[in-house]
């Protein structure tokens, strides 16, 4: 259980490291190139923050999406969906609680290991991992490139996608159970 | 009525922790038949994940309440825009404490004994603050990592020319498909961060399959935490699904673009 507890750790560890130390090396590599190169310096970091620019109004949008999906939703909330898993029933619910899901899938192991032990089915899990993909808040962001036609098609063909995935894979996972020794 | 005490032990002589998150135990006590459990507490020992773990036990238990030293606010939130009361400053044992629960219950007192009227607007008002300040952390979460790509992108754009790319994306589309989901396999974060990289390579002239395929590898397959998936769900299953997501990731970008091509949006 410590040896588990660990490896949890590091594993976030690492992941927290990896989100201070590529901020940190992209600002060091600009500070290299106005150093070396300050033409082409001005005109990456215009690009850059023009780019910003764009994103600012989609941005406030998925704001206001986080703050209507927050006084809603909650992980207490996820938790609930996810425990309960039966067939097509559990499917959606599974799909439902990926979709509405937020934070770095680290913090998500963990649950999705206790809800395993706890004889959550393998294609709920899958179904909740691949759907994570999708997030209504991040929508405006997504049609702001790509066009509404294009997120709508993407989006529905992916929750049906998950669903294949979690079928498939039960299947899978159910004939090799027997010779599976751990 | 249940409600659930974080405590150090599984006994009712074992004391209420002082911090609910990391308690070794939590108690599950139905007052009405007095059916008492002692769930072992997933987040014992951690440090980040663990209170939300706690969370979910107690209303995985159907707890209403919950007794306990001490957590921290936004846990304290969950707990509140749940529907579960809690109670923090709990010292003493287990058993104590259900005591003089039970006794509080049968005077009829409440927490706030003296709730003015207009406490139910106070927390309608709180429980919008609340979320506001919620997303507005878990926007600036995205920020740091989000700008970073864009800077890269800046870079990306000033020193790539088009030309570079379409010598690795030839405009066939079966090749720029595996590789876009390769790409996409391989980076991993935010989905926001996929989207606005996505769309800068369609302006670069990437195909829209390519692209495609690389925003929907980019979340469902992650070699880089395939190590901690594998640990969570076990060897078989992370290798499984994330071959799965690949191929599906390949499948869904043709097919998002055919539909797309039929629906005549795409020349």
């Amino acid at each position: 259980m410590n040896d588990k507890n660990e490896q949890k750790q590091s594993s976030m560890r690492q992941y927290l490291k990896g989100s201070i130390l590529f901020p940190i090396l992209v600002l060091v590599l600009y500070g290299i190139l106005f150093l070396t190169n300050p033409d082409k310096a001005w005109p990456a970091l215009k690009n850059s923050v023009s780019i910003l620019q764009s994103l600012l109004i989609p941005l406030c949008l998925v704001f206001v999406l986080i703050f209507v999906i927050n006084l809603f939703l909650n992980p207490a909330k996820v938790a609930k969906y996810l425990g309960k898993t039966s067939g097509l029933k559990g499917a959606v619910l599974s799909a439902t609680a990926g979709v509405i899901s937020v934070g770095p899938i680290y913090a998500w192991y963990p649950l999705l290991k206790d809800l395993k032990e706890k004889g959550a089915a393998d294609s709920s899990i899958a179904i909740f991992l691949n759907n994570r993909a999708i997030k209504p808040f991040l929508l405006p962001i997504m049609i702001a490139y790509f066009g509404l036609l294009f997120v709508i098609v993407l989006t529905v063909l992916m929750i049906v996608a998950s669903f294949a995935i979690g079928y498939v894979l039960s299947i899978f996972m159910d004939i090799n159970r027997p010779k599976c020794t751990d | 009525m249940k409600i659930a005490i974080s405590s150090t032990g599984s006994t009712l002589s074992a004391n209420v922790a002082a911090q609910f998150g990391t308690a070794e135990y939590m108690m599950i006590i139905d007052l009405d038949t007095g059916d008492l459990e002692a769930v072992p507490n997933p987040g014992k020992g951690q440090q980040r994940g663990a209170g939300i773990q706690a969370v979910m036990l107690a209303v995985n238990n159907g707890a209403n309440t919950v007794l306990t030293g001490y957590c921290n606010p936004a846990i304290g939130r969950q707990f509140e825009s749940g529907g579960i009361e809690i109670v923090t400053g709990i010292s003493g044992t287990v058993a104590e404490t259900v005591q003089s629960f039970k006794n509080r219950r049968v005077k009829g007192t409440d927490a706030n004994p003296d709730q003015p009227a207009g406490e139910a607007s106070k927390t309608e008002n709180k429980k919008y603050f609340n979320a506001a300040r919620t997303a507005l952390r878990q926007l600036v979460n995205i920020l740091p990592i989000m700008i970073s790509i864009v800077l890269l992108i800046g870079l990306f754009n000033t020193f790539i020319s088009k030309q570079m790319l379409a010598s690795i994306f030839s405009g066939n589309p079966l090749i720029d498909n595996f590789l876009g989901a390769c790409f996409g396999s391989f980076f991993t974060g935010n989905p926001i961060n996929s989207y606005i990289i996505g769309g800068e390579l369609l302006k670069h002239g990437v195909g829209l399959v390519a692209v495609t395929a690389f925003v929907i590898a980019w979340v469902t397959v992650g070699l880089i935490q395939l190590p901690a998936e594998m640990t969570a769900l076990g060897r078989r299953f992370a290798v499984l699904r994330n071959f799965l997501s690949f191929l599906m990731a390949i499948i869904v970008a043709f097919l998002t673009v055919s539909v797309l091509s039929l629906a005549g949006s795409v020349s």
